[in-house]
């Protein structure tokens, strides 16, 4: 459901952009690839892998200013879960009205009217301008003693945006002599650009409309108006059936994304055919708090796993686990039995075999005991020489485990002590040896070290043997 | 348990007590009943020889063979049973029955010594109810 959102969000951002085509057509050749790939085509599948990845870098460069403007003028709410709709209030009639206006009036006017692509890298000079389009406002900015009256004035959902604007000039050499530089700044950008740009002459009071490379000449407001409309896909019908048709449009949208992923996913998931065995390690949760785990059979349980390779190449760690309740244990040693729910699977993985089957988990009850301190001496004692007393500092130590453990543990240990080269009495400072391991010093209560103070003395030679 | 093969000549002891001259004094005494057993002398040594325990130690190398655990008490208000419990690493390595004769007996129990006999030990002097009458520690070393 996740990768249906992502795929369904992906298409309400870039809906009805260059790039979303693109996109689309990515799409069909990572398809390609990957029936090629299956087939069996090594050299056709490593090609068009080439070739999709060397057209994803190309279209990030060539579109990089659309998905710049697609990723960035939206918030983040608007990113995750708005929809975007285009704005819908530019007054086409009054802008048709007022363009006829000047026309009657002899008053040259260039007006852009982008469509899905960025113009940012084909207009250059212009002014900010940020006002909300008005009779007089065009009329203002195109009075020919305005100082913004040269060049291009753009319009963007209502709103003026920029003014005295620089377009391309076209080069073709078969438009009208009579037509100026204001016909061929228009021509220009529409050869280049989707935009719709209206050019006023001022000499014969015409107007033309420039799109997709060709001048049209217009001859009223009312096809002017229709013009415009349907260049910013604005049909005649009512709002509430425009809103009924964008909510079954993105209704479909949802379905279709929805239905894309389950695609994917039983195309990966489908075949069974790889078996992957994994050594786990089994997690023992939910111990009762007053035992502590003494000891278990086993540390990890092997997996036998089936899924589609796909699936199983990706297995990663974590993914998998094999997990023992406790909470019903016991304090002594207990059986469980691995069933299914014991494990840990991601979706589209099954088990096929696991071993152990059941694994014995001994619990015990935390408690402490002081113990007595005994030297490990190592090594060789010279001939002459007896070791007669030995005396540890302290004497005990307070060690902490399980009750069971500790009940078959009597004596703490140092490490191992040399005799090598002992000839007078003194003492030694040890480290003190937990056996098992899972016994540890009572807290502050206990030093790890000891002192070993000892007396040797020599023995009588008469005594030797 | 350690072997049966190990010579324990405390059994010795125990079945032949008189005819081994190690019986120190028959009983004299009259007044058993009120006396309480009590541990005179302990001690590791390599031999004992006429019940005195002879290069008494804590540290015996394997090449000695043999360890003897000597044990004196006095007094002995009547006969009884004592056991000499040898650890290795706090695992129960072979117990020995030893008997005590009034008014004072000394006895002694003995281990052969092999290579994996190395280590840390501790024997154990207790009385038939269990109540230890002294721990003795010592190594076996190389």
């Amino acid at each position: 459901m996740i990768n249906s959102y992502i795929l369904l969000r992906v298409y309400v951002l870039f809906q009805g952009t260059n790039a979303f085509r693109v996109l689309v057509g990515l799409t069909m050749l990572w398809l390609t690839q990957e029936v090629a790939a299956s087939l069996g085509l090594i050299l056709t599948s490593w090609a068009v892998r080439g070739i999709t990845a060397a057209a994803a870098i190309i279209i990030i460069v060539v579109f990089r200013n659309e998905i710049r403007s697609v990723l960035q003028v939206r918030n983040i709410k608007t990113f995750l879960w708005g929809f975007p709709s285009r704005e819908r209030h530019t007054p086409i009639d009054m802008i048709a009205e007022t363009v006829f206006h000047m026309a009657r009036r002899r008053m040259g006017a260039l007006i852009v009217f982008p469509g899905h692509r960025d113009l940012g890298e084909m207009i250059y000079g212009g002014i900010t301008w940020n006002g909300k389009v008005s009779n007089e406002m065009l009329l203002s900015i195109f009075w020919p003693n305005s100082p913004a009256h040269d060049g291009a004035a753009i319009i963007v959902d209502g709103q003026v945006t920029e003014v005295g604007v620089l377009l391309p000039l076209t080069h073709r050499q078969d438009l009208p002599s009579y037509y100026g530089t204001r016909h061929r700044a228009a021509a220009g950008l529409a050869e280049v650009s989707d935009a719709l740009v209206i050019v006023v002459s001022e000499e014969r009071g015409s107007v033309n409309v420039a799109l997709d490379g060709s001048l049209t000449p217009v001859t009223d407001s009312k096809a002017l108006s229709d013009a415009l409309k349907k260049h910013l896909k604005m049909s005649q019908i009512s709002p509430a059936l425009m809103r009924e048709r964008e909510r079954i449009k993105f209704a479909a949208a949802c379905c279709v994304s929805v239905l894309v992923m389950t695609g994917i996913w039983f195309g990966f998931t489908r075949s069974q055919d790889t078996i992957v065995a994994l050594n786990v390690p089994i997690e023992y949760v939910n111990r009762p708090a007053n035992y502590d785990i003494l000891d278990t059979s086993v540390d990890e349980a092997r997996l036998q796993l089936l899924g589609s390779s796909a699936l199983i190449k990706s297995l990663g760690q974590g993914q998998v686990g094999v997990r023992v309740d406790l909470s019903k244990a016991v304090e002594g040693r207990n059986t469980f039995t691995i069933t299914q729910d014991d494990i840990v699977l991601p979706p589209g993985v099954s088990l096929n075999k696991i071993q152990p089957t059941a694994i014995d988990v001994t619990l015990d009850v935390p408690a402490t005991r002081e113990l007595p301190v005994q030297a490990d001496w190592i090594g060789r004692l010279p001939e002459n020489i007896s070791l007669t007393d030995v005396k540890i500092v302290p004497e005990t130590v307070k060690v902490a485990g399980g009750s069971k453990t500790l009940e078959r543990v009597n004596t703490v240990y140092t490490a191992p002590l040399r005799l090598d080269g002992l000839t007078k009495s003194g003492f030694v400072s040890s480290q003190i040896v937990l056996s098992p391991p899972s016994l540890k010093l009572a807290s502050s209560s206990s030093s790890e070290r000891v002192t070993v103070h000892y007396r040797v003395e020599e023995r009588n030679p008469s005594e030797k043997k | 348990m350690r072997s049966p093969a190990i010579i324990i000549l405390a059994f010795c002891l125990f079945f032949l007590p008189v005819s081994t001259g190690m019986a120190e004094e028959q009983a004299t005494g009259s007044a058993e009943g009120t006396q309480k057993l009590e541990l005179k002398q302990a001690a590791m040594s390599e031999r004992v020889e006429n019940l005195t325990p002879i290069h008494p130690g804590l540290v015996f190398p394997v090449s000695a063979g043999q360890v003897c655990c000597f044990s004196s008490f006095e007094p002995v208000p009547q006969h009884t049973v004592i056991y000499h419990r040898w650890f290795h690493r706090d695992e129960l390595s072979t117990q020995t029955r030893l008997r005590l004769y009034p008014p004072k007996w000394s006895t002694y129990s003995v281990i052969q010594l092999r290579e994996t006999d190395k280590g840390p030990w501790r024997v154990e002097i207790i009385d038939q109810n269990g109540r230890i009458f002294d721990t003795l520690r010592f190594s076996i070393t190389e």
